[in-house]
């Protein structure tokens, strides 16, 4: 057995950001370049911690040894519980953590890219300490959102991303970072409540349980994860629940009406963080008026955890609805695919066209999704980490472009490739990535999603491989158009990338690359998560 | 089995590593940068060259190997490789042109900054090339067509500071993808539809030759055509021809590497590979058959009006791989392959040859050439033997192909026979347009201070010059050797006295005709041009197909773009912007009770703890 199994590894990952946070504080105001040094090793640690867990995980068969759970805080309730027993009726907060191979891969992805991140922040020009502390503790709210295993502890550290990306956007962006921040706030907030609403359905049904210590039986509400999963996932459960502790109560009434009701609603809170068309506008502004090592994170990360959010509540709780859901799902996905890459067309801001971009990459996730088995799940999960290391690499890359030009609109930029080859090499790359060129990563998803979706809706993935075409015109337009051609005469003097700079560009790649070659390294971890799933789903099927 | 058949994936590696240790060396080190470009190229030849001694032996047993790249629950997804005949033979064909065209650029990139980068593409190329080749199965197959297209994309922009350079290679990787997108649905189709979800080549072809019925005819149709769209888009056919005459921006050397010789022969490789397939559905094979003919012939009376010496060898490329496709539609495995492979000698020759001259007359017009014979006499002799090889005169080996295959017209298809033949003449007529309007006349001013090329690119024109004459005597009438080994024998040489002289004497003519025209000038088109005028403009302009896709997709597209744009930014942002004015006034009102910002923010959290609280409180209330 593993040193790993001793420890609370998770809770380390977790919260070793704030080690960080801790020495930004203690560290005085003037001193930039030890804060600099102290967020690149504060995002190393759970790099570090997060690479030898996956290398432990896959040997454990199962990533229940790794879970954790504490109470933390208890609410009674003063019910009548007819019950014949002495017994107590309350509300528990919990910490729970847990993996499996949904949230591995991505947390994985979260502390690469957070690292990644760390070493583009020289572009920040102001008030580092803050943006540092915020910085670190945008991670640790991702990392939470992956590793939470609790509703409301989901809910606390999802809501923490939000506030450390208002700040983060609102103090250190661009010209209009205060209108992008406002709405990018509201527009989350809103996703924010219907989630919370979703969540508090949720617990006081699904949430019921009956712990029973010797002869004290105490009945419980809790937003304990496994405890709704396996509730919903037989909803004759409680039944089983001796009737004469129970009295006639039923402790969870979930109608049809009312399971469909929180599939939509969790549908909409986590698609418009996805985004889903039509609610991808918020982010449009995000990605032109956030700083680079910002926009890494959001467009790498944090549209990851809307589709994880989708995955882990949507299908996981309510695959039946799912499964009746999955041609509409499908349906959306083809449009975010279409509508994003129609759009990105017609931009010329670099940045926006990578934005539009995104939305068109999530709807392959959809899609993935939307093929309801495990081909086109593991697309799903594959395309998630890919378009997750590509457009963090795309921004660096925006990001060093920007700090030389002064510019991302597509008609002050050219030529680039004779001044700085390097950087025009690895956004050409990029670009091939995006637009799923096999033997990077990008393809490897593409691919799955619609091999898995062709099985059930056939018509639907032919349309999706249509707009693989529009993927490879906006992507090679944008990219063409900054590194080909005439070469603008004042950027001839244009320094190619620094080391600080290549660093993470090298590795983004490398993962790119070595995920594109060998996606087996991904895919097999991530199949001990997605055969769960798809016994829920093939549950349904055979269920009718 | 031997050693040296299982340790045939070997041989991509060779370039895979050149490419890898020319990138990360950088530009600096010239000399030593072409030199390894050519030491991978000539491993992979010599390699090669054992395999074809090998499987012209005793051996003749087909060897595959597969190991399993990505498991999917039962699903599994495999790579490997596989040597046949077939393989082996276009092994030889990649190796041995790869290396001569390396050779080749020594001398004609000497003078590029970014020779090392060339020789870097180029050996990409050529592993990306080897593994299409050698790949056991279709989606090993398609990992490395994407990747061939991604290299001639990135050769094609090699001079990429060219705006006409970048629209080039854009439009390549664009339109070849269109045909992509094909070949991804037919790879979709067969995973779900085959027995175990199987893509190699063997079960394919045991499937579909066994003629088991687990597929249905609509169904291998569908298979059968989507599987072409691949090959129309690589190999350039109607219509998705447009891409390869603009490819000719790429340096000369590649085009007669990736553009004449080697991928846009891929798509003709993909049919005979999965041959099985179409030979199940006679809709599919006739419809090969209807756009090769087509295009032999359309893309010929294109050149007949070209200008740019390249881009008349481009049409001429399009046109004989149209040739090939022909046959195949007729059922022709040995012609579609025999014309590949004779076509590979002669029109990298052609390619390199023109490369020899724009590198001494600085211009590609054939109009501001001429005389060239007596400045560069070597360029001129392999050049005539290219041509010759070409237009189909004995005992030039496109001649034995180009028979082959009219002979398979001959005897089921008196319509694409007649294509053929046309095409013939107009090959005959165009070629002669060239040749005499390059080297024969008075010297122009262009020409006057030409020089033959130095040894290093001479050299690999001579090897071909040899081979375009005598690669046709391993299939003629009298001698079937080449089909009888690709096919084992199933399909019988044709051999008509007839077909021989009618192509011949097409040949002759268009010969005859050109020589009249532009060699003796006794008669002239001159006479064309005024009287129809529309006519010459029409074939210039290749039938305006850019004209026509621009105002047929690309304006509807932009066109829609622009009005999503407005709805975008109008129907969808204004509903954002009204719903955020209300949101905002409400908070404003809210902002009179909290004047400290972080009230604010906790006062959310508070209120969402508060309807928690009450939702859990409020339950007892409820029966």
């Amino acid at each position: 057995m593993s040193i790993l199994n001793d420890i609370p590894i998770l809770s380390f990952i977790l919260f070793s950001p704030l080690l960080g946070i801790v020495v930004l504080l203690a560290l005085p105001h003037n001193r930039s370049n030890w804060m600099k040094k102290t967020v690149v090793v504060a995002t190393l640690i759970p790099l570090v911690l997060s690479f030898w867990l996956y290398s432990e995980y896959d040997k454990q068969q199962d990533g229940s040894v790794f879970d954790e759970q504490q109470s933390w805080a208890d609410i009674p309730l003063n019910k009548e519980t007819q019950a014949a027993v002495p017994s107590e009726f309350k509300f528990t907060l919990q910490y729970e953590l847990g993996v499996d191979g949904l949230s591995l891969p991505l947390l994985l992805l979260t502390t690469i890219v957070a690292a990644m991140a760390s070493l583009a922040v020289i572009q920040v020009k102001k008030r580092w300490k803050a943006f540092f502390i915020w910085f670190l503790l945008l991670e640790i709210g991702i990392l939470g959102v992956f590793l939470a295993r609790d509703l409301f502890l989901f809910f606390i550290l999802f809501e923490i991303t939000l506030i450390a990306m208002y700040f983060l956007i609102g103090i250190w962006g661009y010209f209009n970072r205060e209108r992008a921040a406002n709405q990018f706030l509201i527009y989350n907030g809103i996703g924010s409540a219907i989630m919370l609403i979703a969540f508090v359905i949720l617990v006081n049904t699904a949430g019921f349980r009956m712990d029973q210590i010797g002869d004290q039986v105490s009945f419980l509400y809790s937003g304990s994860y496994s405890n709704i999963f396996h509730n919903l996932a037989d909803s004759g459960a409680w039944v089983n629940l001796a009737p004469e502790q129970m009295g006639t109560v039923n402790p969870f009434l979930m109608t049809h009406t009312m399971q469909w009701t929180l599939f939509i609603l969790l549908l909409v809170a986590f698609g418009i963080k996805l985004p889903i068309f039509p609610f991808h506008t918020w982010m449009l502004k995000v990605h032109t008026e956030a700083p680079t090592a910002i926009v890494m994170v959001h467009s790498g990360l944090l549209l990851k955890m809307g589709a994880y959010g989708l995955l882990r509540f949507g299908l996981l709780l309510f695959p039946e609805q799912a499964r009746a859901f999955a041609i509409p799902l499908a349906a959306l996905g083809v449009i975010n695919l279409l509508y994003g890459a129609l759009l990105a067309l017609r931009q010329q801001e670099f940045k926006l066209v990578l934005a539009y971009s995104s939305i068109s990459h999530m709807g392959i996730v959809l899609l993935g999704l939307a093929a309801m088995n495990e081909i086109g799940l593991q697309g799903a999960v594959f395309q998630l980490v890919s378009h997750g290391l590509v457009s963090a690499l795309l921004f660096l890359v925006v990001g060093s472009i920007y700090e030389r030009t002064g510019t991302t609109d597509l008609r002050e930029l050219g030529g680039l490739a004779r001044s700085m080859p390097f950087v025009s090499g690895v956004l050409l790359t990029a670009g091939l990535a995006s637009l799923g060129l096999p033997g990077l990563s990008g393809f490897i998803g593409e691919f799955l999603s619609l091999l898995g979706l062709f099985e059930s809706q056939r018509w639907l993935s032919v349309a999706a491989a249509v707009g693989i075409i529009l993927t490879a015109v906006y992507m090679l337009r944008a990219v063409l158009k900054i590194t080909f051609g005439l070469q603008r005469e004042d950027y001839t003097a244009l320094k190619d990338a620094r080391l600080i700079e290549a660093i993470p560009m090298i590795v983004l790649l490398a993962f790119i690359v070595l995920l594109g070659c060998f996606p087996s390294v991904l895919t097999d971890t991530t199949q001990l998560g997605i055969d769960g799933l798809l016994d829920q789903l093939l549950a349904t099927r055979a269920g009718g | 089995m031997d050693k040296l058949t299982q340790t045939a994936w070997l041989i991509p590696l060779f370039p895979l590593a050149a490419f890898l240790i020319l990138t990360a060396l950088g530009r600096s080190y010239r000399r030593v940068g072409v030199l390894i470009g050519i030491v991978g190229s000539f491993a992979a030849f010599l390699f090669s060259l054992f395999i074809v001694v090998d499987r012209l032996g005793a051996n003749q047993v087909d060897y595959n190997y597969s190991i399993e790249w990505l498991a999917i629950g039962d699903y599994s997804l495999r790579i490997g490789f596989e040597i046949t005949n077939l393989t082996t033979l276009m092994l030889a064909v990649v190796t041995l042109v790869s290396l001569l065209v390396q050779l080749y650029s020594a001398g004609y990139m000497k003078d590029d900054e970014r020779i090392t980068v060339f020789y870097g593409y180029v050996s990409l190329f050529t592993f990306s090339m080897l593994g299409l080749v050698l790949s056991d199965n279709l989606l090993s197959f398609y990992i490395f067509w994407e990747l061939v297209g991604v290299c001639s994309f990135l050769l094609i922009g090699f001079w990429f500071t060219l705006p006409k350079a970048r629209a080039a290679a854009k439009k390549a990787f664009i339109v070849t993808r269109v045909g992509d997108v094909g070949l991804l649905l037919a790879i979709l189709l067969l995973f779900w539809y085959m027995p175990e979800h199987a893509l190699d080549f063997t079960t394919i072809q045991s499937v579909f030759d066994g003629q088991s019925g687990a597929i249905t005819n609509g169904i291998t149709t569908l298979i059968a055509l989507l599987l072409f769209v691949g090959a129309i888009g690589k190999s350039g056919q109607f219509p998705l021809h447009v891409w390869l005459p603009d490819a000719m921006e790429g340096p000369t050397p590649i085009s007669a590497l990736i553009h004449a010789a080697t991928m846009v022969a891929a798509g003709v490789f993909l049919i005979a590979r999965t041959f099985d397939i179409f030979q199940d559905s006679a809709a599919a094979m006739e419809t090969i058959a209807y756009v090769g003919g087509f295009t032999a012939i359309f893309a010929a009376t294109i050149a007949l009006a070209q200008n740019d010496i390249k881009r008349i060898l481009a049409y001429s490329t399009v046109s004989q791989l149209g040739y090939m496709m022909m046959a195949l539609g007729l059922g022709s495995l040995t012609g579609g392959i025999f014309h590949l492979f004779t076509h590979a000698f002669f029109k990298a020759l052609l390619f390199l040859g023109a490369g020899s001259i724009i590198h001494a007359v600085h211009t590609q017009n054939i109009n501001e050439m001429g005389g060239l014979r007596s400045k560069m006499s070597v360029t001129t002799w392999t050049f005539a033997i290219g041509a010759l090889a070409l237009i189909g005169i004995p005992p030039f080996s496109g001649f034995w192909s180009k028979d082959l295959i009219l002979s398979a017209a001959w005897e089921t298809n008196p319509l694409l026979f007649g294509a053929g033949l046309a095409a013939a003449f107009l090959t005959a007529l165009y070629m002669s347009r060239l040749f005499f309007l390059v080297f024969m006349g008075k010297p122009s001013a262009a020409s006057m201070d030409a020089q033959e090329s130095r040894a290093v690119m001479t050299l690999p024109l001579i090897v071909l010059a040899v081979l375009a004459a005598v690669s046709g005597f391993v299939e003629t009438p009298w001698n079937g050797w080449l089909g009888t080994w690709l096919t084992d024998g199933s399909e019988e040489a044709h051999a008509s006295g007839a077909v021989i002289a009618y192509s011949v004497a097409v040949g002759l003519l268009g010969i005859y005709i050109g020589w009249l025209a532009y060699g003796k000038r006794s008669i002239s088109f001159a006479a064309w041009h005024e009287r129809l005028p529309w006519l010459v403009r029409l074939l210039e302009r290749g039938y305006y197909n850019d004209e026509l896709y621009s105002a047929v997709i690309i304006k509807p597209l932009k066109l829609l773009g622009n009005v999503l744009l407005a709805f975008d930014t109008y129907v969808i942002g204004g509903i954002v912007r009204i719903a955020g004015a209300a949101v905002s006034t409400a908070g404003r009102a809210a902002a009179r009770l909290q004047n400290g910002q972080a009230q604010t923010y906790s006062l959310a959290a508070a209120i969402g703890l508060v309807v928690l609280v009450a939702a859990i409180v409020g339950r007892r209330f409820l029966p």
